[in-house]
């Protein structure tokens, strides 16, 4: 069974058809990019699987559940988490609260009120503040942090959940080549627990992290395939790899 | 707990406290319940049940901004106030007069100092209860949904509930201090659940600074006091004067006076780095 299965999904605006007949899959602990020019429908695509828009047409299914009608939160609890491309994350809290916000999540609120799950979440926040960097900035505003510890931090919140499926918007923008190269690593340390979709921009970034990467081209999932098959690829290089 | 942790901007705090005095005033002089706990659990629960109602209005289906929340319930504060007016039931304009004293285990409690004690020991209570909810983990989901609900869904909280939830519990604070109000002054009138009222607990918040306890408490201090000065001293201009010190307010201290304090400890570190 696919751990993520998009079927003939569509989303119009109006007249305007962002996304058309759209249909991907992805396996657990597989790392999938989605590659488009600019308003080529990638983000809208990955708003529909994510819940923030809905589909118009189509099916989308997340462990074989039907879920392309339910809300972000629903979403959540069946196991997708999501990053954002602009990093969004409580300025106001520090590193630590931050982190524990994304772990308590699952939690009813009798025991958020008991404090149920306080001391347990210390040890999982120091492992997830280590794991990306940020151990010596645990009770530092978030508002503090570099754009890289920022975009590291939502990272970490969203793994924080758990999730069986990880879905990123350009994980890496706005990020130096060492910050890059760190996020690759811990994607794909992540993609061992869960299946990865990446929205990105950064070509060499996906061809190097990537299992299989989706081309979309005016709402349209153009190609499918392995990084090499998809470079050599002449409708790919025809819509997008001679535009880059 | 609304507007300073949750982000839920109400002007609904008067009608539920009307709400809560009405019920309490009805129960007492209708019937033969002087029993402050009997009297208090009927506001308590009638406020309760009607927020919960406006709660899943507002909040149980799609994500609505400050300014419609705040609409509904400075409308619901309008209607609580006309309904007080027009309705004989209520008393019409003349609310209602005649509340007994309340009483424990049969016991009257008359005395101006007992009165006092009664309602202290009540807002000890629920300040305890509010404070040990904000420093709880359910603080953070409350700040969570405030600083950004969407994001929060994304992680898995059930915006709506916890909204619902913390608009309930703000409600029924409202009620219980509204059914204390009418056992110790011993009447209701269509003012207590106005828009009147409704403004000046906003204005509360915004002067003494949203999500803190005790700077609220120190703007209502302070404008009851500056309020009863300039009444004497300016008796026609006195409204302007107070409009106008709430606008430098706003203006200089947008986190209000009790962000005084960490302004003159962050002035005084960066003179002292210099």
């Amino acid at each position: 069974m696919n751990l993520l299965r998009v079927e003939k999904v569509s989303m119009k605006f109006g007249p305007l058809l962002a996304v058309n007949n759209a249909s991907l899959h992805l396996s657990q602990g597989e790392i999938l990019g989605l590659i488009g020019p600019n308003g080529s429908g990638k983000s809208t695509l990955l708003h529909t699987i994510c819940g923030r828009i809905l589909a118009t047409e189509g099916r989308i299914e997340l462990l074989g559940i039907d879920i392309t009608n339910q809300k972000p939160n629903l979403r959540a609890s069946l196991g997708m988490g999501i990053k954002f491309q602009l990093a969004r994350i409580y300025l106001e809290k520090t590193v630590r609260e931050n982190i524990l916000i994304a772990l308590q999540a699952s939690l009813s609120i009798w025991n958020q009120i008991r404090n149920r799950t306080l001391k347990q979440s210390a040890d999982e926040i120091m492992k997830l503040a280590s794991d990306f960097q940020l151990i010596d900035h645990l009770d530092t505003p978030a508002r503090e942090l570099s754009h890289g510890q920022r975009q590291w931090l939502e990272l970490g919140m969203v793994l924080a959940t758990k999730p069986k499926l990880l879905l990123l918007d350009e994980p890496t923008a706005g990020m130096s080549p060492k910050e890059r190269s760190d996020t690759s690593r811990l994607i794909r340390s992540a993609s061992r627990q869960c299946g990865v979709l990446i929205v990105e921009h950064d070509l060499d970034f996906i061809k190097e992290l990537c299992d299989r990467i989706c081309v979309i081209h005016h709402g349209e999932i153009v190609a499918t395939g392995r990084p090499k098959e998809i470079e050599n690829d002449e409708r790919v290089k025809e819509v997008y790899l001679t535009r880059a | 707990m609304c507007w300073g942790q949750t982000g839920i901007f109400t002007f609904g705090q008067a009608a539920l406290f009307g709400i809560g005095g009405y019920t309490v005033g009805l129960i007492t002089t209708k019937t033969t319940i002087t029993n402050l706990f009997i009297a208090l659990s009927f506001a308590i629960v009638v406020g309760a049940l009607i927020s919960i109602l406006i709660g899943f209005f507002l909040f149980s289906g799609k994500r609505v901004g400050e300014l419609y929340v705040a609409l509904v319930t400075l409308a619901l504060s309008y209607i609580c106030e006309r309904l007080a007016n027009s309705w004989t039931f209520l008393g019409s304009g003349n609310g209602i007069p005649g509340i007994p004293f309340p009483t424990i285990l049969g016991k009257e409690i008359n005395s101006n100092i007992g009165l006092f004690f009664m309602v202290y020991s009540f807002f000890a209570f629920t300040l305890i209860i509010c404070v040990i909810l904000v420093n709880s983990q359910f603080g953070l989901t409350m700040n969570a949904v405030r600083d950004d609900e969407e994001r929060a869904e994304f992680f898995g909280y059930r915006r709506n509930k916890v909204q619902i939830l913390v608009f309930t519990f703000s409600a029924v604070l409202a009620s219980l201090a509204g059914g204390l109000f009418a056992l110790s002054e011993g009447l209701v009138s269509p003012s207590m659940s106005g828009l009147a009222l409704s403004t000046t607990t906003v204005l509360w918040v915004v002067l003494g600074g949203r999500g803190t306890f005790f700077g609220p408490l120190i703007a209502l201090a302070l404008l009851q006091a500056v309020n009863i000065q300039l009444q004497n001293i300016l008796p026609s201009l006195w409204t302007i004067l107070l409009g106008i010190i709430l606008l430098l307010t706003m203006l200089f201290l947008p986190k209000g006076l009790s962000s005084i304090p960490s302004l003159y400890r962050q002035r005084k570190s960066e003179r002292s780095a210099k």
